[in-house]
C-alpha cells in the first residue's frame, strides 16, 4: 500500500518545484498516471524508491517511511538503473535479483522466452536495444511477487506485439500499478484502473479511466470542478460531461492547456 | 545474504582490470627485467632484492588499480544500491561482507598473476629459479591487501557521492592509485623513516610482499644504517588501516544517495 502526502520535491539550483504537494493513495488499485515529459512523473516514482529526497510531505510504503524503510521486498520497478547493482550478464542479474527479492530464477527466464528475449541472456544490460532494455526492466518489476510495482513508461520503444502481451501481463498481475505515460492512445487498454492527471508537479485525481471520454478541461476555477489545476497561466478546472476541451481529445495534457491558455 | 560470488564474476570479466592490472603491469615488470635490470648485480641476494623490490610495487599499483575499479563501479551502482537497501533482503552490511570476500579473491588472482609473470621473466632474464620463500604469507598478504584497497576506494567513492557528487567521483577514483605509486616507489628510492613505513598502509603492504617474496625483512633509510622491519608492526599496521576502513564504508553505505550519472559531464 502506498501513502503519499503532500509531497514536494524541489531540486538543488531549480528554481522552481518538480512536484508540488503530491497527495496519492494507491491500496489495492492499478493507476495510470498521465502526463507530458518534464511533468514530474519520473520524479514521483523515484521519490517512492528512495532515489529523490523529498523537501517536503512523506511517503510512506505499508505504513514505513521510505526514508527509513529497510528490506521491504514487495516493491518493484522498471527503472533500468535499478538493475545496475553489478555488470553481470542479464542471466546472472535474474538469478541475483531472484535471490534478493525472494523470488525464483525461472520465473523471469519464462517471461523472457515468452517475449521471445531469450537472447538477452548472455548479454550484459549495457549490450541490449533501448526497447530490449525497457523490457526487460518491466519483466524484472513484474516478477518475484511483488505487491507495488512502479512503472515509468514500460511502453517506450516497445513494438506493438509486445505490448500487447505486457498489457496482458500488467491487467493480470495482483499487484497495486503506478504506471506512468504520457500517451494517451494507451488508456483504452486500462479502462478499468485509475486515472491520474500530471502536470507541472500536480496531480490531479484519482478519475477513472473509463470516464476520460466524459472529462474535460476548462479555464478558470469553476464550481463544479472535479479538480483544479494550478499554472503559470492560471487555473484550469476538470469537469465531467461539459466543458471548454475533452481532456481525450489532446495528444498531451500540455497541449490541452496550452490550447486553452 | 552473501553476493562474494557475483561480485567475483563482475571483477573478473572486467576487461578494464585485466588491461591494466595485469597486462599493463606485466609489460612493466618486463621492463624491470630485461631493460633496467643492467647494472643488477650477479649475486643471488642482489638478483632475489631487485626482483622483489620490482613484484612489490607492481602488486601494489595493480591491486590501486582494483580500487579504481570499484571505486567506478559506485558511480554507476549507486540507485541500486539507495534502492535494494530498502526494497530487497540485501543489507549494507551483507553487501559490505560480498565486498570483502570478492575483493580479497580478485586481490589474490590479481597476485598470482603477477607473481607467475615476475618469476617467469626474471628468472629467464637471470637464468635461474625465482620463487617465494612464503606462499602462504603472500596469500594471507593479497587478501588482505584486496581487502584494504577496496574499502579504501569505497570510502572515497561513498564520500564523494554522498557528499560532493560524481564529478569529484571521477578524482578520487585516482587518489589510491596515485597514493599507492608515489609510497610504493618512494620506498625503493627513497629514505622512509621506520614510523612512517609502519603508519603507511601502502608501505605495510609493500613492505610485506618483500618479506613474503623475498623471505628477508624488507629495510628502511637505505644510505646510513639498514633498519629490518618487524611483520607484525607491518600486518598490525595494515589491518587497523582496514577494519577502520571497513567501518567507514559500512557508515557510507547506510547513508547512500543515488546519484545520476549524467553528473559525470563530458568536458
Amino acid at each position: 500500500m502506498l501513502d503519499v502526502r503532500g509531497l514536494k520535491v524541489t531540486f538543488a539550483g531549480a528554481t522552481t518545484p518538480a512536484l508540488r504537494g503530491i497527495d496519492l493513495r494507491l491500496d489495492q488499485a492499478k493507476m495510470v498516471v498521465v502526463g507530458a515529459n518534464g511533468s514530474g512523473k519520473t520524479t514521483l516514482i523515484r521519490a517512492v524508491l528512495g532515489l529523490v529526497p523529498p523537501t517536503a510531505g512523506s511517503i510512506a510504503v505499508d505504513g514505513k517511511d521510505v526514508r527509513t524503510i529497510r528490506g521491504a521486498a514487495g516493491l518493484s520497478t522498471n527503472l533500468a538503473e535499478i538493475y545496475r547493482l553489478m555488470s553481470l550478464p542479464v542471466r546472472d542479474l535474474v538469478r541475483l535479483f531472484a535471490l534478493l527479492k525472494g523470488g525464483e530464477p525461472a520465473e523471469m527466464e519464462g517471461h523472457l522466452r515468452a517475449f521471445e528475449l531469450d537472447p538477452v541472456l548472455g548479454k550484459r544490460l549495457y549490450e541490449l536495444s533501448t526497447g530490449q532494455q525497457k523490457l526487460v526492466g518491466d519483466l524484472f518489476a513484474v516478477c518475484f511477487g511483488p505487491r507495488l510495482v512502479l512503472l515509468d513508461e514500460p511502453f517506450d520503444n516497445v513494438d506493438f506485439a509486445r505490448r500487447r502481451r505486457l498489457v496482458g501481463l500488467l491487467r493480470a498481475l495482483p499487484a497495486d500499478i503506478l504506471l506512468n505515460t504520457h500517451e494517451l492512445e494507451l488508456l483504452g487498454s486500462f479502462a478499468d484502473w485509475q486515472l491520474g492527471l500530471m502536470f507541472e508537479g500536480q496531480l490531479l485525481g484519482p478519475f477513472s479511466v473509463a470516464e476520460l471520454d466524459r472529462l474535460y478541461l476548462t479555464r478558470g476555477d469553476v464550481p463544479e470542478a472535479l479538480a483544479v489545476l494550478r499554472t503559470s497561466v492560471g487555473p484550469f478546472s476538470v469537469t465531467r460531461d461539459a466543458g471548454d476541451r475533452p481532456v481525450k481529445s489532446a495528444t498531451s495534457l500540455t497541449a490541452l492547456v496550452e490550447s486553452l491558455a | 545474504m552473501n553476493l562474494t560470488r557475483w561480485y567475483a564474476k563482475a571483477m573478473l570479466t572486467n576487461g578494464s582490470l585485466w588491461f591494466w592490472a595485469v597486462a599493463f603491469m606485466a609489460m612493466w615488470l618486463g621492463i624491470g627485467a630485461f631493460l633496467e635490470s643492467q647494472g643488477v648485480g650477479t649475486t643471488r641476494s642482489a638478483i632475489v632484492a631487485y626482483t622483489t623490490s620490482w613484484y612489490a610495487v607492481i602488486v601494489l599499483i595493480a591491486l590501486s588499480l582494483l580500487a579504481a575499479v570499484i571505486s567506478g563501479s559506485y558511480a554507476y551502482g549507486s540507485s541500486a544500491l539507495a534502492y535494494a537497501f530498502r526494497y530487497s533482503r540485501l543489507t549494507p552490511a551483507g553487501y559490505l561482507a560480498s565486498l570483502v570476500g570478492g575483493s580479497a579473491l580478485v586481490g589474490l588472482v590479481l597476485n598470482v598473476v603477477l607473481l607467475g609473470a615476475t618469476a617467469g621473466m626474471f628468472g629467464l632474464r637471470f637464468s635461474t629459479t625465482l620463487l617465494p620463500a612464503d606462499p602462504i604469507a603472500l596469500v594471507g598478504v593479497s587478501l588482505l591487501g584486496g581487502v584494504f584497497f577496496m574499502a579504501l576506494s569505497s570510502t572515497l567513492a561513498l564520500l564523494a557521492i554522498n557528499h560532493l557528487g560524481l564529478r569529484s567521483g571521477d578524482f578520487v577514483g585516482y587518489v589510491p592509485l596515485v597514493l599507492a605509486f608515489v609510497l610504493g616507489n618512494g620506498q625503493v628510492y627513497v629514505a622512509f623513516p621506520r614510523w612512517f613505513v609502519y603508519g603507511s598502509p601502502f608501505n605495510d603492504l609493500t613492505s610485506l610482499l618483500y618479506q613474503g617474496f623475498s623471505g628477508n625483512s624488507a629495510t628502511v633509510e637505505l644510505g646510513t644504517a639498514a633498519v629490518s622491519l618487524g611483520w607484525v608492526p607491518l600486518l598490525l599496521g595494515m589491518l587497523v588501516w582496514t577494519a577502520a576502513l571497513v567501518g567507514c564504508t559500512l557508515v557510507l553505505l547506510r547513508r547512500i544517495r543515488s546519484r545520476n550519472l549524467e553528473e559525470r559531464r563530458q568536458i
